[in-house]
């Protein structure tokens, strides 16, 4: 039976999905007719026309596939499960492109998009090298294609997932009552994009990454078609620019990623070493040793295949690293992992097929790539710059190690789980590598190529090296640093930014257009600096200082440690330098806002600093979440989230005058209740109880539960509510405390045990809302986001000068 | 012996120093009784929560201690101390990963890893989230 559905716009899926074929097949056409043309000048003629049209075919369908998701999500199509599931009639416009690529056939586009980009660049750029780089690209192109292609072979295997499957036609939804009716589309909204991700990070930090994933194919065409042409140096020349330029932005998209995790997420930091960061750092760190290995090659043979290898790498592990995030492998072991949409087989099968090519292509070439026989100098600048990729490679290879755990589970068969303390697991390996490389980075430059007088070496990095050292015991002093570890990663951050700013401004006299190398490392000086002091001496400013002392009540273990700060509305409480109150919460959407006032003190008289507003999303997708309220000071964070607060703002529509149930107890003798205005104490049970006073008659049992009652001010109360049992019905007498507004129940008593279940009620007036909220203050943290900007600024004069020589 | 052979020998000596290193510091997905019979190791545990014992959170008490029941995937339940907040909408979890040690005739979770389902799709799992507890820094 066919239902003749009103109101779906068919044609949009149609034009998407046809679009997305013709987007593969021109791929695919490309890449062989690309392949042909490679094998000499004359087939290249031959087979220009079909490769360029091919390719421009592809460009201009993958640009068809991303205008038309645009449109369908602009014009809310919702009847598309994509459009459905990411956006809905309620969002803002603005957020259409976060909507876009939220899901995971959107990322792919996405990726698509650039490497379309790229690739019509190249196009233009590519000259001799046009037919085997696009047709490298063409290939790399046809198999992501084939991630959003969504054709299924026979009942099992389905290749891709597309973004213009229709709602009903989704196997989640397809048998659901609602999808029967011809009409359904009448009521029908979208599911919204996640409240998390509206904000203005998820429209600039996805396109950044995906650039900079882009940007690595570059490098890694040039290679492929290096070794394939056997023109084994000439590749480097036309692919270093491209390297710089995948350096800076992919740099940047990370940073920006550290950005937002600390802008907007609850983490406590910039960087935690979750498995998603950390696969996308990794091709970043092999990508810098690649940019250096190809800046030394001309001096030095032996790099040559580790040129290949690294450039090779850093495409290889971004591909794993979409593996890695996108076929739920990571599971049980990250916070922000995609969930599996089956296709982990074909991310496999594509990402092998890479690796293959490009090891079989050096393994075939290797007699005849060019090697050095002369072993460098130990005074020469590719020695040291040769140490570096390599630290740079050990470091690679740790992070990935670690991240790889849950894949090595799979592969052995282990049952291995993550590190418990996955930042302290990392920086025990990475922090040395930091200081080695920082020491690295901070002499090399003032070795020359071939050949280094050590009297003139030594005699240039006498200064840098005493004013670093007079500037570590300077920090160390003011910022209190006693651990050996921590001075030495002092020094050898601020003795990189200073022998490059001496290199700079003394050895190249302070020329612009040469200084990209030195300003590029001077910026990434600074993010080490900035990431060290900030986290080294973040200080956690909540500790708990309300009235009560708490600590000695909770009988639960040793939880000695003390960061969250309970806070009644109304009350002002010390926190570090400043005096802390909780003024009151407003709800704005999902959003509840929690705003705290930071007052300082002189002479008795508290004065407004700043306000912070911490907040709580109802997220309907993923339950509560702490969003951060930060105030920045040229030289401190202060950083708070709320940890534990209601949600709800509806006043409580109660008359003053009754009582509420507060709490309801089961305790022993020496237990201890809690109410708003005391601590309430269980003596124990008493078998007398005064027959007159209490109406008790003859034949009742009857028991009392001794309380004592103590206010804030140390004062005791006595309070006895007591528990009758008359002809089998229990009936229990209220003990009241009229001054503090309490009354007691005695619910239960349970002999076996000698408990008794105590029902405190309060009136509502002595109820006070209250938040537990968690501060801190990161110091100098600036640092690391003014040397994100000054490495960008280093890489761009380096992409400059290698473009103009 | 050449500069190149010293070198490739300090790489892979690094190289199997990080594999060690991951490997001992590593941990391993459990159940409560493997965590019971080696009190103070620390553990991944899997399971559910006990929807039917109390959840106890009293931040006036103490707003770093959560206690709640979980039922593991072997089907043991115990009790579990969390050193922290009680994450937000707890009690609609469908799966947590405790990490943590037993100690003190209790679980001493020092996180916790939980995936609530989602409102709109049936059976359909929701996020991973993560709640770490107040470690102290040293």
């Amino acid at each position: 039976m066919d239902i003749n559905y009103i109101g779906e716009h068919l044609w949009a899926g149609q034009l998407g999905q046809i679009s997305i074929i013709i987007a593969f097949v021109s791929a695919l056409v490309a890449a062989i007719a690309y392949a042909f043309g490679a094998r000499n000048d004359a087939a290249f003629s031959d087979w220009k026309l079909l490769a360029r049209s091919a390719f421009s075919l592809h460009i201009i369908s993958v640009f068809s596939i991303i205008g038309t998701l645009l449109y369908m999500l602009y014009n809310g199509m919702f009847e598309y499960h994509y459009v459905w599931q990411h956006s809905n009639s309620e969002m803002p416009m603005r957020y259409i492109m976060s909507s876009f690529w939220e899901g995971q056939e959107g990322s792919f586009l996405l990726w698509l998009f650039w490497h379309a980009v790229l690739g019509a660049i190249l196009l233009k750029t590519s000259k001799t090298w046009e037919a085997p780089v696009m047709s490298v690209f063409a290939m790399v192109q046809m198999f992501l294609v084939s991630m959003v292609l969504g054709i299924n072979l026979g009942d099992v295997i389905r290749i891709g997932s597309t973004p213009f499957l229709l709602l009903r036609e989704h196997p989640d939804f397809m048998n659901l009552p609602f999808l029967q009716n011809a009409t359904y589309l009448d009521k029908l909204d979208g599911r919204g994009l996640n409240p998390l991700l509206q904000n203005y990070w998820m429209t600039i930090h996805p396109p950044t990454l995906f650039l900079g994933f882009a940007s690595t194919l570059v490098p890694f065409a040039f290679a492929i078609a290096g070794l394939w042409k056997k023109k084994y140096t000439e590749w480097m020349k036309p692919a270093l620019p491209w390297t710089f330029f995948g350096v800076m932005i992919l740099g940047t998209g990370i940073l920006m990623g550290g950005a937002w995790a600390y802008e907007a997420l609850s983490f406590g930091g910039f960087w935690a070493w979750d498995p998603v960061e950390n696969s996308s750092l990794v091709p970043w760190i092999t990508l810098v040793g690649a940019a250096h290995v190809m800046v030394i090659q001309k001096n030095r043979g032996q790099s040559l295949i580790m040129t290949f290898v690294l450039t090779a790498a850093s495409f290889v592990l971004v591909l794993y690293s979409t593996f890695l995030t996108r076929s739920g492998i990571l599971g049980e072991t990250s916070v922000h992992a995609f969930t599996d949409l089956g296709m982990s087989g074909q991310l496999l099968v594509y990402l092998l097929a890479f690796l293959f090519l490009a090891i079989g292509l050096l393994i075939y070439n290797w007699k005849h790539i060019p090697k050095s026989k002369d072993e460098d100098s130990l005074y020469s600048r590719e020695f040291w710059m040769f140490i570096g990729a390599l630290v740079l490679i050990i470091s690679s290879f740790q992070i990935m190690f670690t991240t790889s755990i849950p894949v090595w589970n799979k592969l052995f068969g282990t049952n291995l789980a993550p590190p418990l303390d996955p930042i302290a697991h990392f920086n025990s390996f990475q922090i040395p590598l930091a200081i080695i490389l920082s020491i690295l980075i901070a002499v090399t430059q003032y070795f020359k190529y071939k050949k280094t007088d050590p009297q003139q070496l030594a005699k240039a990095l006498t200064i840098p090296f005493l004013l670093s050292l007079v500037g570590t015991a300077a920090i160390g002093y003011f910022m209190h640093y006693t651990n050996i570890m921590y001075i030495v990663m002092l020094f050898t951050s601020l003795f990189l930014i200073i022998a490059n700013l001496n290199y700079w401004l003394r050895v190249l006299k302070g020329k612009m257009k040469i200084a990209g190398a030195s300003v590029a490392h001077i910026g990434f000086g600074m993010i080490l600096l900035g990431a060290f002091l900030s986290t080294s001496k973040t200080q956690i400013i909540s500790m708990n200082t309300s009235g009560t002392d708490v600590e000695s009540l909770g009988k639960q273990g040793d939880f000695s440690n003390r960061e969250n700060i309970l806070m009644m509305k109304g009350d002002t409480l010390r926190m570090a330098d400043y005096f802390v109150s909780y003024v009151g919460k407003r709800k704005e959407g999902v959003n509840v806002f929690y705003q705290v006032d930071y007052l300082t003190k002189t002479n008795d008289t508290y004065e407004l600093a700043f306000s912070l507003y911490p907040r709580v999303q109802t997220n309907p997708r993923m339950g509560n979440i702490a969003e951060p309220d930060t105030k920045h000071f040229l030289h401190k964070d202060i950083y708070s989230f709320v940890t534990y607060a209601e949600v709800e703002t509806e006043e409580a529509e109660e008359k003053p005058e009754e009582y509420k149930n507060t709490s309801t107890k089961q305790v022993a003798p020496g237990d201890t209740l809690f109410a708003g205005t005391a601590i309430v104490i269980f003596n124990g049970f008493e078998r007398e109880v005064d027959a007159a006073e209490h109406g008790i008659q003859e034949g009742d049992i009857a028991v009392a539960a001794s309380l004592t009652a103590i206010d804030i001010s140390g004062k005791k109360y006595e309070v006895k509510p007591i528990y009758v049992i008359r002809d089998r019905m229990a009936l229990p007498i209220p003990g009241e405390l009229k001054e503090l507004g309490l009354r007691f129940v005695l619910n239960k008593v349970i002999p076996e045990e000698g408990k008794a279940e105590i029902a405190v009620y309060e009136k509502p007036d002595n109820y006070r809302e209250f938040i537990v909220m968690k501060a801190m203050i990161f110091p100098w943290i600036n640092i690391l986001w003014a040397g994100c900007l000054v490495m960008i600024i280093g890489t761009i004069l380096a992409i400059r000068r290698r473009l103009k020589s | 012996m050449k500069k190149t052979h010293i070198l490739a020998i300090l790489v892979i000596a690094i190289a199997i120093g990080a594999i060690m290193t991951t490997v001992s510091d590593s941990s391993t997905y459990s159940n409560f009784s493997e965590a019971i019979e080696n009190p103070g190791k620390e553990y991944h545990v899997v399971g559910q929560l006990d929807k039917e014992a109390e959840l106890i959170y009293d931040p006036e008490v103490d707003a770093n201690l959560f206690t709640f029941n979980m039922i593991d995937n072997k089907g043991d339940n115990h009790l579990v101390h969390f050193a922290g907040s009680k994450p937000q909408d707890f009690e609609r979890s469908e799966q947590i990963v405790l990490i943590g040690k037993y100690e003190n005739d209790a679980f001493q979770a020092s996180k916790i890893l939980m995936k609530c389902p989602s409102k709109y799709n049936e059976g359909q799992s929701g996020e991973m989230q993560e709640f770490t507890a107040e470690t102290a820094s040293s």
